[in-house]
């Protein structure tokens, strides 16, 4: 599905085009599939569950404020109950104690539900291999996207929230349950290491930060 | 030691004779007296209420487990309690210890004496087994209902990945919620009165009015609370446990962690402390660097607070301005150390590196930028009448009972008492600084509003004199110790080629002694109680926190109010949850 919305500051009086039957058809009549309709709503407004662990939930609450404003990826509509949210973020360290919360809350979303992790605490138990500490929310829940950082700068985050829009949008999941093949087909999502790993290699040089 | 240090220890001798088991030196020149368990209950209540000019406050509690320790100060001990009491009227601390050499330690508890003990002994309990008798409730408080061992004891792992991997099956799920069960008997609160029965309501610890991970469960009678149990260590990061393990310096990371608003603040007192043990004498531009970083954070926590205690209130608005000016600071943050949240930027004997060139100009357009929003800030939300009818006369409590419950920082100063550890006990060059303690009189949530508002104004006025008056110089001390070490001297010769490598693979030896040091920090007193059995690593590092108090003193200063009231008060106690549970 194609479609695209215009910049704020386009002249409306310009007209482009001819006019013609075919243009205007064009301009009015989305063809489309549900099941991509239905994918796209979900990518454009994904509600996130307003809940936090630790340092990195500051974090989090950075991005949804003025600088940042994710709202501009439609996810902004903070949900209080894990019953009304799409996406749980596991922002901070999982703790032993906690786990089992977060577990429970987790089983209290309805499908479909995405799980961001974020921050090295939240993705492996980052620096703190230490007893009371879960290494890694994946140990006992399943994760879409993995933000490293300790904490994630908000812009890491965003970025996080656009790869799981991403995924969210090519993912199949099936309208019908009696027609058609079952289950879910989640798109490959290879590890943005790899895939920038190239021009990353091309830097040379680093800023010193002896000027600010 | 001073004299009228000195004094007391006499006094103590004269009054208990044979229990005074030895006076201990330590680094921090605190007066640290081991007395037998037997007395120690006597010794405490004398020094608390019989003597003059008393200790009023218990400022800490802890353990050691002396078990692997090299350098024993009493032989026979097996843990170790101690006890910190801070006096006002004579600005001084007291270090009280008591060797326990069961195998099975039991001590007096003291919370008939101080009741802010309870928490305190609770921790013990959990962290090191150590009995307390006649704890009126002598429970887990940090580490889960089902955990099998007491974390601090030398014998416990401190890796995860030592224990197998972690697990949640169906079972051990059902096993954990159950214990997370609130049982009213068990906590000595009946279900019912004369006439009302009552309701118990579970706030957390996933809520967003707790700000962060906490758990209060609330008795109440119809709208008004009867009785909160916090129930904490969801937020237990093993902070303590973890400084056994690193270096001195690898460890500067997880103190940024322990609050986590405040950033460089807390690298202070560690890095303070440890130069405490080692004898460091910190350049001046090194002093000054840091007390600027550090006012900078102040008000970036604060600046946190303000956004969203209003928006705890129910003003949408406020926290998106703050947390704007919030980035502001944060970019001149970034550009002097390159991190936002927590940038590790201290160092033992200096911090990282030296100003970027150009920091002056960010700093200058800070302080023309923001005291205009201070002004915005006032009529929006400290004028605004709705937010004063939810904080005036909510949550009240009086001097002496802040005391009693070992509450400092913004919280004491709102109740009219002008104690600032900056002013009472300097560190690193306040004393050098003009600026005001500002305090206000009725304690209540709206005071310590006021009070934090006008900190803002004075951490900038001492990031002007920062600014004015930034002295020349190194960055860091040439202390052998320092770390990293200095490079220029590496190449001279063998040793100090050798000398160089091993202070930057393994790190500074520190000699074995003991101290503590504390910050006036952004939530009230933070300290690092620090003992080196002279090695590369603490022996045991103690965290005393100022949110841990405060959180015990939120049942105090709520009942009789409403679950609205409730939140004004988590609010304006400004907390977080890492800097209770560590
Ligand atoms: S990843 Fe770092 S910032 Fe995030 S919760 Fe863990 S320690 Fe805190």
């Amino acid at each position: 599905m194609k479609w695209w919305t215009t910049k704020a500051n386009d002249p409306t009086t310009v007209i482009k085009g001819n006019s013609s039957f075919e243009e205007t058809v064009q301009q009015s009549v989305v063809l489309t599939t549900m099941e991509s309709m239905v994918a796209w709503g979900r990518k454009n407004s994904i509600w996130p569950f307003n809940f936090g662990l630790s340092c990195c939930y500051v974090e989090m609450a950075t991005s949804i404020t003025s600088k940042y404003d994710v709202a501009r990826f439609g996810a902004e509509v903070i949900r209080g109950t894990p019953r009304e949210a799409d996406m749980m973020i596991v922002a901070g360290t999982v703790f032993i104690k906690m786990a089992p919360i977060i577990k429970r809350l987790y089983e209290q979303m309805m499908a479909p539900r995405w799980i961001i992790a974020m921050g090295a605490c939240a993705s492996s138990g980052g620096m703190y291999d230490i007893y009371s500490v879960v290494q890694g929310v994946d140990k006992f829940m399943p994760v879409d996207v993995y933000v490293p950082g300790c904490p994630p700068r908000p812009d890491a985050f965003l970025e996080g929230i656009v790869l799981l829009r991403d995924k969210v949008g090519k993912e199949k999941r099936p309208l019908n349950w009696v027609i058609g093949p079952q289950g879910i087909v989640r798109p490959d999502m290879p590890a943005q290491r790899d895939l920038k790993r190239a021009e990353r290699m091309k830097m040379t040089e680093i800023r010193p930060p002896d000027e600010v | 030691m001073t004299t009228t240090d000195n004094d007391i220890i006499s006094e103590l001798k004269n009054k208990f004779g044979e229990a005074i088991l030895m006076v201990q030196p330590t680094r921090d020149e605190f007066p640290t007296v081991w007395v037998d368990a037997a007395h120690i209950a006597e010794v405490l209540k004398y020094l608390k209420n019989e003597i003059s000019k008393p200790y009023k406050m218990l400022y800490d509690l802890t353990a050691i487990d002396e078990q692997a320790k090299v350098h024993k100060v009493h032989p026979g001990s097996k843990f170790t309690i101690v006890y910190l009491l801070l006096s006002f009227d004579r600005n001084n601390f007291i270090r009280i210890k008591v060797p326990l050499s069961s195998d099975k330690p039991s001590v007096t508890s003291i919370t008939k004496i101080w009741p802010a003990a309870n928490w305190y002994e609770r921790e013990v309990y959990d962290m090191f087994g150590v009995n307390f008798e006649g704890h009126p409730h002598l429970r887990r408080i940090l580490m889960p209902g089902t955990w099998k061992g007491h974390p601090l004891q030398k014998c416990h792992p401190a890796r995860a990945t030592e224990m197998g991997p972690f697990q949640l099956p169906e079972d051990k799920q059902d096993e954990e919620q159950d214990m997370l069960k609130f049982k009213p008997e068990e906590w000595g609160l009946s279900k019912s009165n004369d006439d009302e029965e009552f309701m118990f309501l579970n706030l957390g610890p996933q809520h967003p009015g707790t700000h962060g991970v906490l758990r209060l469960v609330l008795q109440l009678d119809g709208e008004s609370i009867v009785n909160v149990v916090p129930d904490i260590g969801f937020h237990h990061r093993g902070a303590e446990k973890m400084g056994e393990r690193q270096s001195w310096h690898t460890y500067i990371p997880y103190t940024d962690r322990v609050e986590y608003l405040g950033g460089v603040m807390n690298n202070f007192p560690y890095v303070m402390c440890v130069e405490k043990l080692a004898g460091i004498q910190i350049p001046d531009r090194a002093k000054v660097i840091r007390i600027m970083m550090s006012e900078l954070f102040r008000i970036s926590s604060h600046l946190v607070w303000y956004g969203t205690f209003a928006q705890d209130l129910g003003m949408m608005t406020p926290v998106f301005l703050t947390f704007y000016d919030r980035e502001k600071l944060f970019g001149i943050v970034e550009a002097i150390t390159g991190d936002r949240m927590h940038p590790n930027w201290f160092r033992i004997g200096g911090v990282a590196q030296d100003l970027p060139n150009g920091w002056e100009k960010m700093v200058k357009d800070f302080l023309d930028y923001f005291p205009k929003r201070l002004k915005e800030y006032d009529k929006m939300v400290m004028r605004n009448n709705i937010f004063k009818a939810r904080t005036v006369g909510i949550g009240v409590y009086t001097t002496e009972e802040a005391i009693e419950w070992g509450v400092t920082g913004a919280g004491l100063r709102a109740t009219g008492f002008e104690w600032d550890f900056r002013k009472k006990q300097p560190y690193s060059g306040y004393e050098q600084f003009e600026f005001d303690i500002p305090t206000a009189q009725n304690g209540d949530c709206y005071d310590r509003a006021l009070v934090r508002v006008e900190e803002m104004r004075q951490s900038l006025r001492i990031i002007q004199q920062c600014l004015d008056n930034m002295p020349e110089g190194p960055y860091k001390s040439d202390h052998p110790a320092t770390t990293p070490p200095i490079k220029k001297y590496t190449m001279i010769h063998i040793e100090t080629l050798i000398n160089h490598f091993l202070n930057v693979t393994w790190g500074p030896v520190i000699p074995a002694g003991e101290a503590f040091v504390g910050v006036e920090a952004t939530k009230g007193h933070n300290g690092y109680y620090l003992t080196s059995d002279g090695s590369t690593g603490s022996y045991r590092t103690r965290i005393r926190t100022p949110s841990f108090p405060h959180m015990q003193f939120v049942p105090e200063i709520s009942r009789g109010y409403t679950i609205p009231d409730l939140l004004a008060i988590l609010g304006s106690v400004d907390y977080v949850l890492s800097d209770v549970d560590r």
